[in-house]
This record gives structure tokens, sequence and C-alpha cells, in this order.
């Protein structure tokens, strides 16, 4: 069994109506050496749409707070090396 | 009448109890954790999803020593084990699939408080810098001195 492990999981259909929702996930698994400790991390992925004609189509499940938190710190540590930079100069 | 014997030592049994801990806790990587129950509204269908980050750690140790003190005939032995663990589960709400007669669709759910927490810690680089920057500025010492 590999140390770090990426895989995608699929859940079960949920049929809604005329749509079968079908969900996955996305989940990293660390496991540290001895097997005496490990890290879970699973979060969504996507949930794929079927229609009752057939049609399928794929909504990526977006975690936008994650987003806005990396690229907030992002720059502010660019923000922060820019100011070093101006009073070096 | 039967004549058995548990042959694992407390140690052992430490470790199977650990195991099972753990194969629980490996069920936190299933679908069902991060996609809720669908909430039924009118003719609305809502399903939450979070994201899941959770981790657990233990350990087990033995030991054994023995005593050589004079005045005995025979030397006297001790053994001992023991054990500890922890983990922690955290949960966040990501986005909500709504799903109604228009069609299907996903909305995010936005943190208020950790993106102005963020907001605060990236602010707090750049001040933190300036002033760092103008404090070693003014503690130049003049060409005159």
């Amino acid at each position: 069994m590999d140390a770090i492990q990426s895989e995608i999981h699929t859940g079960d259909p949920v049929q809604v109506g005329d749509y079968e929702i079908i969900p996955q996930t996305r989940v990293l698994k660390i496991q540290f050496p001895g097997n005496h400790a490990v890290l879970i991390w699973n979060r969504p992925k996507a949930v794929i749409v079927k229609t009752s004609d057939g049609q399928e189509s794929t909504l990526a499940v977006r975690d936008i707070t994650r987003v806005i938190i990396w690229s907030m710190l992002a720059g502010g540590l660019l923000g922060a090396m820019l100011i070093r930079l101006m009073h070096r100069n | 009448m039967t004549d058995e014997m548990d042959t694992n030592t407390p140690e052992d049994s430490g470790l199977d109890r650990f195991q099972d801990t753990m194969d629980e806790f490996l069920a936190a990587a299933d679908v069902r954790v991060v996609y809720g129950e669908p909430i039924e509204h009118d003719e609305t269908m809502i399903i939450p999803t979070a994201e899941v980050l959770c981790g657990l750690g233990f350990g087990v140790g033995r030991g054994g020593a023995t005593s050589s003190e004079h005045g005995q005939e025979k030397p006297s032995q001790g053994s001992g084990s023991g054990g500890g663990g922890g983990g922690r589960i955290l949960s966040r709400p990501v986005a909500v699939v709504i799903v109604n007669s228009e069609g299907v669709r996903v909305e995010p759910v936005v943190d208020i408080t950790k993106i102005a927490l963020a907001g605060l810690t990236a602010l707090g680089f750049m001040v933190g810098m300036m002033f760092r920057m103008s404090s070693r500025r003014h503690a130049l010492p003049s060409v005159n001195e």
C-alpha cells in the first residue's frame, strides 16, 4: 500500500425527479510509516447529472472559500515581498 | 468444560482495538461522509456537501527490566506496556447541490469568517514588513555621527 494515495470515489446515484445525480469525491490518504498514523482529506469533486432522455453532464464542485483564502495569503506574501524590494531601492 | 486460554497479551488486544479504530477511521474516505442526506423543500431538493479532514495517530510500547540488588538470591524481573493515541476530524461546508424543475446547479458556500481571518493575516504580513523596513531605516547611523 502506497504512503500517499489520491483516489476518486463515486457514490450511489440519487434519483430526483427526472434527474439522476451521481456524487464524486476526491480522497487524499496519507499513511505514515508503521501504519500508526493516517491523514484523510475527503472533498467533493463533482456531480454527474443524467437526465431521463440520456443526456449526461458533469458539474464541478468548487471550493470558493479555499480559493479566496489562498489568493489572499499569496497576495499578502507577494505584497510583503514587494514592500521589501521597494524599500531596498 | 473447555480449557480455552486467551493467548493475547494486553498489548495485542490494545493493538487490535487501535486497528479497529483505524478501520472505522478509514471509513471517513467514503462518499457518504462528504455528501449529506438530501433535504426536500417544496419542489426543490438540496444536497449539502462538505470537505472532511481527519487525522489519527497512535503508538504502543513495552519494556522490561531485571533488578540485581545485593542480597537477593534470584534477580527480580518486571515488565510493562502502554499505548496512547489521538485524532481529530474537521468538517467544513463547501457547496450545496440544488435540484428543481429548472435543472441542477451547484451553489458554493462562502465562509466569510475564514476569509476575513485570511485577509487580516495577509494585511498583517504587509503591515509587519512595512514596520520592519521603516524601523531599519530609522536605526541607520547618520554620516555626521
